[in-house]
């Protein structure tokens, strides 16, 4: 052995050992387990929420998606950084908002990424859609805003009859000749493809604003569906019932606390707690009371208790020689 | 100074072949608890070899055959088991206080790997590519956001995420891993608590 290690196990008797066949017999029963648990129980891959689902199951909520971004309503609007620039709505704490700090990074406008883009695109296809288009993006902004106002209020008493959604009679403008234009968008599968079209393609991987798009009323139903939302601990399984990442339970934990579950600050607030947690967890040796805890909590005693009932409580004299293998060469010698 | 005769008198000092690989060990180490770290160590060894398979045929395969399927549910347990061993060795090696008699280096190391792990596994559930995906990187998109570090870090962005995951992430999990495995065998597993001494403060030899 070399010289710290001999010099830290003076008096200390040895046993035979064999780290190679312990590492392997490991890594079999490991393999053994893995293959198993896979055979028998496989593994979660529920297929994603498409466009072309939610417009042909949905396409009401479709709607309402769509024209919340006209309306200025979804979820991104007013979001702040990294997507707006209304730092008013980052989270904070103690009046810090680590989101504002490095601004806008992924710049959004949702009601010309999410609607009039995606449009665009299939307005070279349709001439109505293009004549609406017009009409829409000439119109003064009140009377855009009245217009979809007007549909979004309609859409609540829409009617679905064979696929096709029915509006009573109203002022729409053009936002309902647009509507349908996402509606086909969506059916004919093409939404994600029109969404991601400033993007590098034809090699884009990154799916931003395809995957904000349902993230609001369309997603958080199919996840409470799913038992999968934050109050139904969420990040501790995955579809069907199967373990998710369990791990991160103090994180979820912290979720289904009441005061903090409420918060306009809780993801900031969560997180500021996490990380002191995991600086408390790397900072332990140095943390005075923190680290004396195993020795109050005495488990430590159920671990070692073979050694504690051969060898008693003392501290054992150094032997002469050092941990030479003749000062015990088994476990029970 | 001669660079390679201090190293060789470093290495001397603090490793031997028997140390790098022992053949015996202080009679206290007979509990289950020694387990748990080798048990972690091989599902991550189980990790790289899938997810090296997985990356050889890619997500449709993964996605669309029965083989892949299978692969990516060897991948999926094999996380299940790696954090089920990780967190068990972390509660163990805190309940022995570990840490003692010089060690909190291994133990500093031991969990800035449990917390890259933690990532390292969120980047993977952001990767699959199915529904779980998609919830998990909204959702998780307002956490990294409120951190400020969605600025940098974008769960929405699959190039971004996947290769963390199968590259920058793996490599830095199993770096810390070694730079851990080689303080654990130079150090020595740490004596039992009070019968053999060893005060509980980090800088005590």
């Amino acid at each position: 052995m070399s010289q710290r290690t001999d010099e830290y196990l003076r008096g200390v008797p040895l046993m035979p050992y064999d780290l190679l066949r312990e590492g392997l017999t490991a890594l079999l029963i490991v393999a053994l387990v893995v293959v198993a648990l896979a055979a028998i129980f496989s593994s979660p891959d529920y297929p994603p929420v498409r466009s072309e689902d939610v417009a042909r199951l949905q396409p009401v909520a479709y709607l309402k998606t769509s024209a919340s971004f006209l309306a200025g309503t979804s979820g991104i609007d007013g979001y702040g950084p990294p997507y707006t620039n209304d730092t008013a709505n980052a989270q904070s704490v103690f009046g810090l908002a680590p989101a504002s700090w490095l601004g806008v990074r992924i710049p959004l406008d949702p009601a010309q990424d999410f609607v009039l883009k995606p449009l665009g695109h299939a307005a070279a296809l349709d001439p109505a859609l293009n004549d609406a288009l017009s009409s829409y993006t000439d119109a003064s902004s009140d009377q855009q805003a009245a217009w979809v106002k007007a549909y979004l209020a309609a859409l609540d008493t829409a009617q679905v009859q064979n696929g096709e959604v029915k509006l009573g009679s109203g002022d729409y403008g053009p936002v309902a000749v647009m509507m349908d234009g996402m509606l086909r968008l969506g059916r004919g599968g093409l939404l994600e493809g029109a969404l991601e079209s400033d993007a590098h393609l034809p090699y884009s991987l990154d799916f931003t604003r395809s995957l904000l798009f349902f993230q609001d009323d369309v997603d958080a139903n199919v996840a409470s569906s799913l038992d999968m939302t934050g109050d139904q601990w969420g990040v501790s399984h995955e579809t069907g019932g199967y373990p998710g990442a369990w791990w991160l339970w103090p994180y979820t934990f912290l979720y289904q606390v009441p005061f903090i579950a409420v918060s306009d600050n809780a993801d900031l607030l969560i997180g500021l707690i996490m990380l002191v947690i995991f600086l408390l967890l790397v900072f332990t040796p140095f943390i005075p009371f923190w680290r004396r805890v195993p020795r109050w909590l005495r488990a430590y005693r159920l671990i070692w208790r073979d050694w504690y009932r051969d060898h008693g409580e003392g501290r054992p004299e150094a032997q002469p020689g050092g941990s030479s293998p003749g000062s015990r060469d088994s476990p029970g010698g | 100074m001669n660079l390679t005769r201090r190293a060789q008198s470093v290495l001397r000092r603090n490793f031997t072949l028997e140390d790098l690989l022992p053949t015996r060990m202080p009679v206290y180490v007979q509990s289950v608890v020694y387990l748990f770290g080798v048990s972690a160590l091989s599902a991550f060894g189980m990790l790289v070899l899938t997810g090296v398979v997985m990356s050889l045929f890619g997500p449709e395969w993964y996605h669309g055959s029965a083989a892949g399927r299978f692969v990516n549910s060897v991948h999926f347990w094999s996380v299940q088991i790696f954090f089920g061993a990780i967190v068990l060795h972390l509660t163990s090696k805190f309940l022995m206080a570990a840490w003692r008699d010089g060690r909190w280096k291994t133990w500093l190391v031991g969990a800035l790997t449990f917390g890259l792990a933690v990532f390292t596994g969120l980047t993977g559930f952001l990767s699959q590519t199915n529904w779980d995906s998609q919830w998990i990187s909204v959702q998780a998109k307002d956490a990294m956001n409120a951190l400020g570090v969605g600025a940098f870090f974008n769960t929405l962005n699959l190039g971004q995420v996947l290769t963390l995951h199968v590259v920058v992430l793996p490599l830095s999990v199993a770096a810390l891993i070694g730079i851990h495995l080689v303080l654990i065998r130079r150090e020595g597993p740490v004596k039992p608590i009070e019968t053999l001494g060893g005060a509980d403060e980090p800088a005590d030899r």
